[in-house]
């Protein structure tokens, strides 16, 4: 018999190595739209728009000659000297001698959501700790407790009971399980407890903060702003504009106001301090303050600054600094850039973290260090 | 249509292989066939072999052109592996002619694994090797990241193809220069001892050279001489090196192979008294295999066209023809292909019987691509002595071009120095660069290439790779530290 029905073969491989393949494509997606975070197309695109993501990288590379010289052989109509469109459309299958020109850049359409799914799955806001008001708490089930019966055996603590009362009877050693040593996973209800959140956003929008800087400190916040609606839908967000003197602003405004004037930083803190103070007691809010300037500032004004700073980091989860610094010369960055007084003063404060920005490029890291996923004390240094 | 039984198929099976045996002399050995669904044929013609280790690679192709028969833009009728037993699959859903066309064609494919001296020399017995290979892959990555495992597999794959073919001649290794005593040696004393010092000089040179010769076998060099790969790296490198050195053959009979195979199914077809409207059928499925297509050689239709212009040699010859082969003219048509399929490889074919009769029944040409439109090309000519050469280098190299390491140690830094050994066209300059970076990640340091600009032979130029991911392009050679 020569004709046989099945193969015999597993039949969802290709299905799984078809998701795989996906997953990783999907993967250099997000590491290239990390690039591009700053990038116009991806910003203005906003909600609801879609965007083209050229992917590289997803050839098949091996040597192969130079393709624009490529000669070879053909078949069908034509004469010499004739012009013969896009060979076949997409490339036939198996190449013939092995000379396949290779897929061109993969073009992607992606909603913002998506974007925005993808990039923000690596954030989270640091040091969030529950903090408890109110009755409403759900429940969550969760197993980790264990019982003497129940439906589901839990086989690593029925064998540690089986060998300890081997132990204790002088042979440690498995064996010889009996209904005593069972024992099986059994649940709690634990009361979930609320996770609530403040995140004060404070601009620089001085005279010195010119159309490049406050293009960069926007989108910084305006990236922000939408990882905080998306992934926690319970978080203030208070926006703080400042010139010498602070104020509370609606978002329209906060995104919108084009000022002029000097810089007085601190007036920033003393407002964010007084609003933290009336309306989100730190007991029950968890208080995160962003900051971002051109850094400069009055000198005199560092220090009053810096002490304003410490007191908020003793009831906030995080502050976090980034100097907007376009195309900063060397000679710039001494003496009255606010950074590099932070740098120098407050290295080793915990709960503050700052962070450059010559760039929109350097958006995302700056973003990346402030709402770190895992490593909090790491990215607070 | 479809309402057929696997009786029916063994019965075709049993007719076919009667008709391949009296009229075609094809002694096929027995063919295990699968009738199984699209997914699967699709799947497995993705892998190359089935119940391979699993990867992304696959699973880009099985997407892509699982796609494409899905939006009904190409269908895959049978898929044969060179294994013993023979083992093909049938797809589900095909129209019994449609089966009967692959099932004869199976046995073309069949008699050529079983005869051809190039096929023989493969490991038939690969499939216990390639299931090993898939659960040891799927160890390593359950205990080291599938992520880590595929990147590797990645890397392995963009050098894999460069490992030696079958060849007839080997090169003796360059020899170490050694002074012999001459007469009048006594009289030119200072001189011998300089030719002394120098030639010992030179076989120091030599014997610091690693590798010593050149060598083509990319992988096998890496798994033996690369530092720091991990035992599972090294597994994993000779997995790929040996699945693709199964594939080496094929790439090298494809011709040969699939005009045996359309050859069997059309005469076999011929000889089945098939109804009028499944002849029908028959002859438009076989239309469709043999069309010519226009940016590529039509394996299929230029394979069997070689094999028929071997048949009326051997009946119909012209003067010429009579002259030039002994056999021509006095041979039994079905005995001289079978010599021929025997003995022969692609470039052998090629170079012998491509005549200008095949020429213009494949309707082939010669083409070459346009700067102004570069996904376009230009018809150059229906000259058979130009389509023959290009044909003929084609198939010598399988258009993979020839990749030598000739330093293990390039610039005393332990990097890897490879050479083009170009016939006239350079590397591609963006390929060479993506495979170099994969390459450097295998060896881990950084690896050149030396090619040449284009069609300017005597402009070298040097490409480097980073494991990083990064490149160079140089135009001059750094020193050799």
């Amino acid at each position: 018999m020569a004709v046989l029905g099945d193969s015999g073969l597993p039949r969802d491989q290709g299905r799984r190595d078809a998701l795989h393949h996906r997953e990783r494509m999907r993967r250099k997606i997000t590491d290239q739209l990390r690039e591009r975070i700053g990038e116009e197309d991806i910003i203005a695109a906003g909600p609801e728009k879609r965007i083209r993501v050229p992917v590289k990288g997803t050839r098949q590379w091996r040597f192969i000659l130079d393709r624009s010289l490529e000669e070879g052989i053909g078949g069908g109509d034509g004469e010499p000297g004739d012009v013969i469109g896009p060979p076949g459309g997409p490339t036939p299958g198996a190449g013939g001698a092995g000379l396949e020109p290779g897929e061109e850049l993969y073009e992607v359409w992606l909603d913002m959501a998506d974007v925005e799914e993808m990039l923000f799955s690596e954030l989270e806001l640091p040091r969030l700790k529950p903090k408890q008001q109110g009755g409403a708490q759900s429940p969550e089930v969760v197993f980790d407790d264990l019982a003497r019966q129940g439906p589901r055996i839990d086989k690593r603590a029925t064998l540690r009971e089986n060998l300890a009362r081997n132990a204790r009877r002088g042979a440690a050693r498995l064996g010889g399980i009996e209904k005593a040593d069972l024992r099986f996973l059994s649940y709690r209800e634990r009361p979930q407890p609320r996770h609530k959140a403040v995140i004060f956003l404070a601009m620089d929008v001085s005279g010195s903060m010119d159309a490049t800087r406050k293009r960069m400190a926007r989108l910084f916040f305006y990236w922000c702003v939408q990882f905080l609606r998306r992934r926690y839908d319970q978080t203030e967000i208070v926006f703080v504009a400042h010139t010498t003197v602070a104020r509370e602003v609606t978002e329209e405004e906060f995104f919108d106001r084009a000022e002029s004037g000097g810089t007085k930083v601190s007036s920033a803190f003393e407002e964010i301090e007084r609003i933290q103070h009336e309306r989100f007691p730190s007991d029950d809010w968890n208080v995160y303050a962003l900051h971002v300037s051109d850094g400069d500032n009055f000198t005199a004004d560092n220090h009053r600054a810096l002490e304003l700073i410490q007191g908020l980091t003793r009831v906030c989860a995080l502050v976090g600094y980034l100097e907007v610094s376009p195309h900063s010369a060397p000679w710039e960055r001494q003496g009255h850039k606010l950074l590099a007084f932070y740098e120098e003063h407050a290295a080793g404060l915990s709960g503050f973290a700052f962070a450059e920005a010559e760039d929109e490029r350097a958006l995302w890291p700056a973003l990346k260090r402030f709402f770190a996923k895992d490593d909090v004390e790491a990215a607070v240094r | 249509m479809t309402a057929y039984s696997l009786a029916d198929l063994q019965e075709i099976d049993d007719r076919c292989r009667e008709i391949a045996a009296g009229q075609l002399g094809f002694d096929t050995a027995e063919v295990m066939y699968h009738l199984v669904a699209p997914d699967e044929v699709y799947f497995a013609a993705a892998n190359g072999l089935p119940a391979r280790y699993s990867s992304a690679r696959w699973g880009a192709q099985f997407e892509s052109e699982y796609g494409r028969y899905r939006a009904g833009q190409g269908r895959i009728y049978e898929l044969i592996f060179n294994t013993r037993p023979v083992h093909a699959y049938l797809m589900q859903g095909n129209s019994l002619v449609a089966q009967t066309l692959v099932i004869a064609h199976c046995l073309g494919h069949g008699y050529v694994f079983e005869t051809n001296h190039w096929l023989g020399g493969v490991d038939r017995e690969i499939m216990p090797r390639v299931i090993s290979a898939a659960e040891r892959i799927a160890d390593y990555m359950a205990a080291h990241g599938r992520d880590r495992v595929e990147d590797f597999l990645t890397a392995c794959h963009a050098a894999a193809i460069h490992q030696p073919q079958a060849q007839l001649m080997h090169r003796a290794p360059a020899p170490e220069p050694e002074h012999r005593p001459r007469d009048y040696d006594e009289l030119f004393e200072e001189e011998v001892v300089a030719e002394r010092a120098r030639m010992a000089a030179e076989r120091d040179a030599l014997r610091r050279r690693f590798p010593r010769e050149p060598e083509q076998d990319l992988l096998r060099f890496i798994e033996h001489n690369a530092r720091g790969l991990e035992d599972w790296q090294r597994d994993v490198l000779s997995i790929v090196r040996s699945e693709q050195s199964y594939f080496l053959p094929q790439l090298r009979t494809k011709l040969l192979n699939e005009g045996a195979a359309v050859l069997a199914h059309q005469e076999i077809c011929q000889h089945l008294r098939l109804a009028t409207d499944q002849y029908w059928e028959y002859e438009q499925l076989n239309a469709s295999v043999v069309a010519p297509q226009p940016g590529q050689a039509n394996p299929y239709s230029v394979g069997v066209e070689l094999l028929r212009e071997i048949m009326r040699i051997a009946v119909k010859p012209d003067d010429e023809e009579r002259e030039r082969w002994g056999w021509a003219g006095q041979a039994d048509p079905f005995e001289r292909v079978r010599t021929v399929l025997r003995s022969y490889d692609d470039e052998g074919l090629v170079r012998e019987f491509l005549t200008p009769r095949v020429c213009e029944r494949c309707r082939l040409y010669a083409f070459e691509r346009t700067a102004s439109q570069p996904r376009s090309i230009r018809v150059c000519t229906r000259e058979a002595d130009t389509i023959r050469d290009l044909l003929v280098r084609q198939h010598s190299t399988f258009g993979i071009p020839a990749i030598q390491i000739v330093d293990a140690d390039f610039r005393g830094r332990g990097e890897l120095l490879l050479e083009h050994r170009h016939d006239g066209v350079g590397l591609d300059p963006e390929y060479a660069r993506g495979t170099l970076v994969e390459v450097a990640r295998l060896w881990g340091k950084p690896c050149t290439v030396c090619t040449v600009r284009g069609r300017d032979t005597d402009k070298p130029v040097w490409f480097t790779g980073y494991a990083d991911g990064t490149t160079d392009r140089r135009e001059t050679q750094l020193g050799t530290g």
